[in-house]
């Protein structure tokens, strides 16, 4: 079916189900929805093969005096997303589509805390993101708190929402915008029963921060690219995208060959630390000394290509600050030859001694058919069978141009996912190679534009850990709403499943093997054995104790 | 198996041998940084208008301005500053340079502070205060601009063109 016959199919159930079609773009399609009818019409497009990218709450009073409530769908086959917009009066309820679509859970939630909407079904909810002290008719993404808002602090309030057979202890609090966490594992005996899990404990209100008159569309890129500490570049990335598309902005295809190029290094690096702490965690330490030893030059071409080895700061809406010349395109591929080559020779090590290999097969699985319903993402999806990659679904900057596989395991362990990962970096150093040969003379950035207010746009990065998708309603000067979600929000869910019923020794292992953000995360784990009651502190680095056990 | 539990180690050994030390012997030794490394910003005194253009494009507001009397001051604190280079790319007076500096702890937050310092001209109208003298300067010799103009304030001068835009079609100001 060609993608006309897709908008067409989808204009006419929008007609069925009483909504009328707002917008359609190249890569997206608008449409409202009566508030009544969402379910069966998110249920008919969840049917369709569409996944859930994320969901994002408006505060809209000040344009046509509703809250509104984004549903965002990416159909992969097609290379469209469709973003659904039910909205409702202040105080009206809102219907939750989490019942068809179990990956809607989270971001709706997130839309109840962040902005007070009434969600039917999730009244009696624990917070999600909001911390258990904050003050209960504040609503920190209304336009009307301001962005500096504290909270008086109340400890009485501590703990209350929390279910009564579990404690609060103090921590772990971990500097990241979605990825700190906090597990508690049921434990009997060795063998995991049951996880509780809260996180946000440090979320930063960098979405409210861009909306503030301190950030402008100039400098919300820098302020993107610190949401990660790893794969920043993703997220600076995927905001000029977003940017770019709403106010539909030309970038010229040099800017676009070295975004391109520059996030597959990021790609390289990344999975590269992941491997080498993975390594780590399984007591294999010669082999996390090796792998960064390898990863080391990367960081440095890093810095040559874009003036710093990590948080590169060279994305501006428009195209990019740094030209890639012939010298440095020539130390690039030597660079590249010689990493690929080492990588080579370390990997047929790596996945022959037993410590890796042994201790990732089999465990942490995650079936198919789980990873579909949460809408997973990135190496968590390709390692269950899933095909989804952002750069081929719904191809961006200059990947069209690059032919490259993307690996994809069905066993959905720990191992599965560990060698998409290893098969990831091979491809990775081939695409840049591609694109560095490739790069096509012209400008890197265009000379001005003009960004209209209230226009709204989705779009889509393939970070190293899956799909970073952002969101944006235009506004004077910067953003209206800008809506990020990183790629680890679509797979902690995830982790109960895989979590379930396995060995504590493995647990450790299974919680990285998601490769949640580890720059930021020490990451601890409450071990609790469910028949004495017997509780203690663990962190992740700590796998290794247990495994001899 | 038991092949590859003895095997892994001995191929292991012989990458490492090849490889041998990499451990960088810092601070001695060849500097770490490529050509393209983006360290802290140095602004020349001599040559900054105090105009504040970099200030609106610093994202983490590192460069800030205030007024201090009659004085214009353009603050520095590298604390904040995250080495992007905005700044330089924008300043109209090339004033801004990125360096390589990247070692700059140091032992109270003063320390992280620079400070440059404008002295303010006075409308030649009403005597206020109004812009550092360096702008006038510097822009009078870009700008075919006459002196008389360019000493007065914007407010003042909103003021004389409205009279001489009333004078002009006689209405009774
Ligand atoms: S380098 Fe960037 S952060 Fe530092 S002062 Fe200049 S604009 Fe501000
Ligand atoms: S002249 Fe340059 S350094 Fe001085 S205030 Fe203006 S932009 Fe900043």
């Amino acid at each position: 079916m060609s993608m006309k016959d897709v908008v067409k199919e989808i204009e006419g159930k929008v007609v069925e189900f009483g909504g009328v079609v707002e917008t359609i773009t190249d890569t997206a399609v608008f449409v409202e929805i009566p508030k009544e009818r969402v379910k069966e019409f998110a249920k008919w497009l969840y049917n369709a093969g569409a996944f859930l990218k994320t969901c994002a709450g408006v505060d809209e009073r000040s344009i046509n005096s509703r809250f509104a409530v984004y549903h965002i769908f990416g159909l992969d086959e097609k290379g469209i997303d469709v973003v659904l917009r039910i909205s409702s009066l202040e105080g009206e309820a809102l219907p939750s589509i989490a019942s068809e679509v179990p990956a809607a859970e989270w971001c709706e939630l997130e839309a109840r805390d962040m902005l007070g909407l009434h969600i039917l079904g999730h009244e009696s909810k624990p917070r999600l993101v909001l911390p258990q002290d904050w003050p209960n008719a504040v609503y920190p993404l209304r336009k009307d708190v301001p962005y500096d808002y504290r909270p008086p602090s109340s400890v009485e309030n501590f703990g209350k929402e929390l279910p009564s057979e579990v404690g609060l202890p103090v921590g772990p609090y971990h500097p990241i915008l979605h990825e700190p966490e906090y597990f508690e594992l049921y434990v009997e005996g060795e063998r995991v029963v049951d996880v509780f899990y809260r996180g946000f404990h440090v979320h930063r209100g960098i979405e409210k921060l861009a909306e503030s008159p301190r950030f402008t569309y100039k400098t919300i890129p820098f302020l993107a690219e610190r949401i990660c500490g790893i794969c920043g570049f993703v997220h600076s990335s995927c905001y000029v995208l977003t940017v770019e598309r709403a106010a539909k902005i030309e970038v010229p295809e040099r800017a676009q060959f070295i975004r391109s190029i520059v996030l597959e290094i990021e790609r390289i690096h990344s999975h590269l630390l992941w491997l080498g702490v993975a390594a780590h965690i399984l007591g294999y330490d010669a082999g996390f000394m090796h792998i960064w030893r390898i990863r080391e030059p990367i960081m440095v071409l890093a810095e040559l290509l874009t003036g710093s080895r990590k948080t590169y700061g060279i994305n501006i809406v428009g195209g990019v600050r740094r030209d890639i010349d012939e010298s440095k395109k020539k130390k690039a591929l030597d660079v590249l030859r010689n990493v690929r080559e080492e990588f080579k020779r370390f990997v047929e090590v790596f996945t022959s001694v037993p410590e890796i290999v042994k201790r990732a097969t089999g465990t942490g699985v995650l079936p198919k058919d789980d990873a579909r319903a949460l809408s997973v993402v990135g190496p968590t999806a390709r390692g269950s069978g899933l095909r989804r990659d952002v750069r081929k679904d719904y191809p961006y900057f200059a990947y069209r141009l690059a032919s490259f596989k993307v690996p994809v395991y069905s066993e959905g362990d720990n191992l599965a996912r560990l060698l998409v990962r290893v098969d990831e970096v091979f491809e990775s150093i081939s695409i840049v190679e591609q694109l560095l040969d490739a790069l096509p003379r012209g400008s890197i950035a265009v000379e001005s534009y003009e960004i209209p207010s209230f226009r709204k746009a989705v779009g889509a990065v393939e970070a190293p850990r899956g799909e970073d998708v952002h969101f944006i309603i235009t506004g004077h000067g910067r953003p209206y709403r800008w809506r990020v979600r990183a790629p680890t929000y679509q797979n902690i869910p995830a982790l109960k499943i895989m979590l379930r019923n396995t060995p504590l020794a493995d647990a450790f292992l299974t919680i990285a093997s998601i490769d949640p953000c580890f720059s930021c995360t020490d990451r601890a784990v409450v071990i609790r054995d469910v028949r004495s009651g017997f509780r203690r502190f663990a962190s992740l680095f700590e796998g290794r104790r247990y495994a001899n056990k | 198996m038991q092949i590859s539990r003895i095997a892994s180690p001995l191929k292991l050994l012989t990458i490492a041998l090849k490889v041998g030390r990499v451990t960088k012997k810092y601070p001695f030794g060849p500097p770490l940084l490529t050509e393209s490394f983006r360290g802290a910003i140095s602004i020349d005194p001599a040559k900054c208008w105090g105009c504040g253009a970099c200030t609106l494009v610093c994202p983490p507001n590192a460069l800030t301005m205030r007024l201090e009397g009659e004085k214009i001051v353009l603050e520095y604190f590298k604390g904040r500053c995250i080495f992007c280079g905005m700044c330089a790319d924008t300043c109209p007076a090339n004033a801004i340079i990125v360096t390589k500096e990247f070692e700059l702890a140091a032992t109270s937050v003063e320390d992280l502070k620079e400070d440059v310092i404008h002295k303010m001209s006075k409308c030649a109208i009403c005597g206020k205060p109004f812009v550092a003298t360096a702008e006038i300067r510097d822009v009078m010799k870009m700008q075919p601009i006459t002196e008389e103009y360019a000493n007065i304030c914007p407010e003042c001068r909103k003021k004389r063109a409205v009279k001489a835009f009333g004078m002009r079609f006689g209405a009774s100001t």
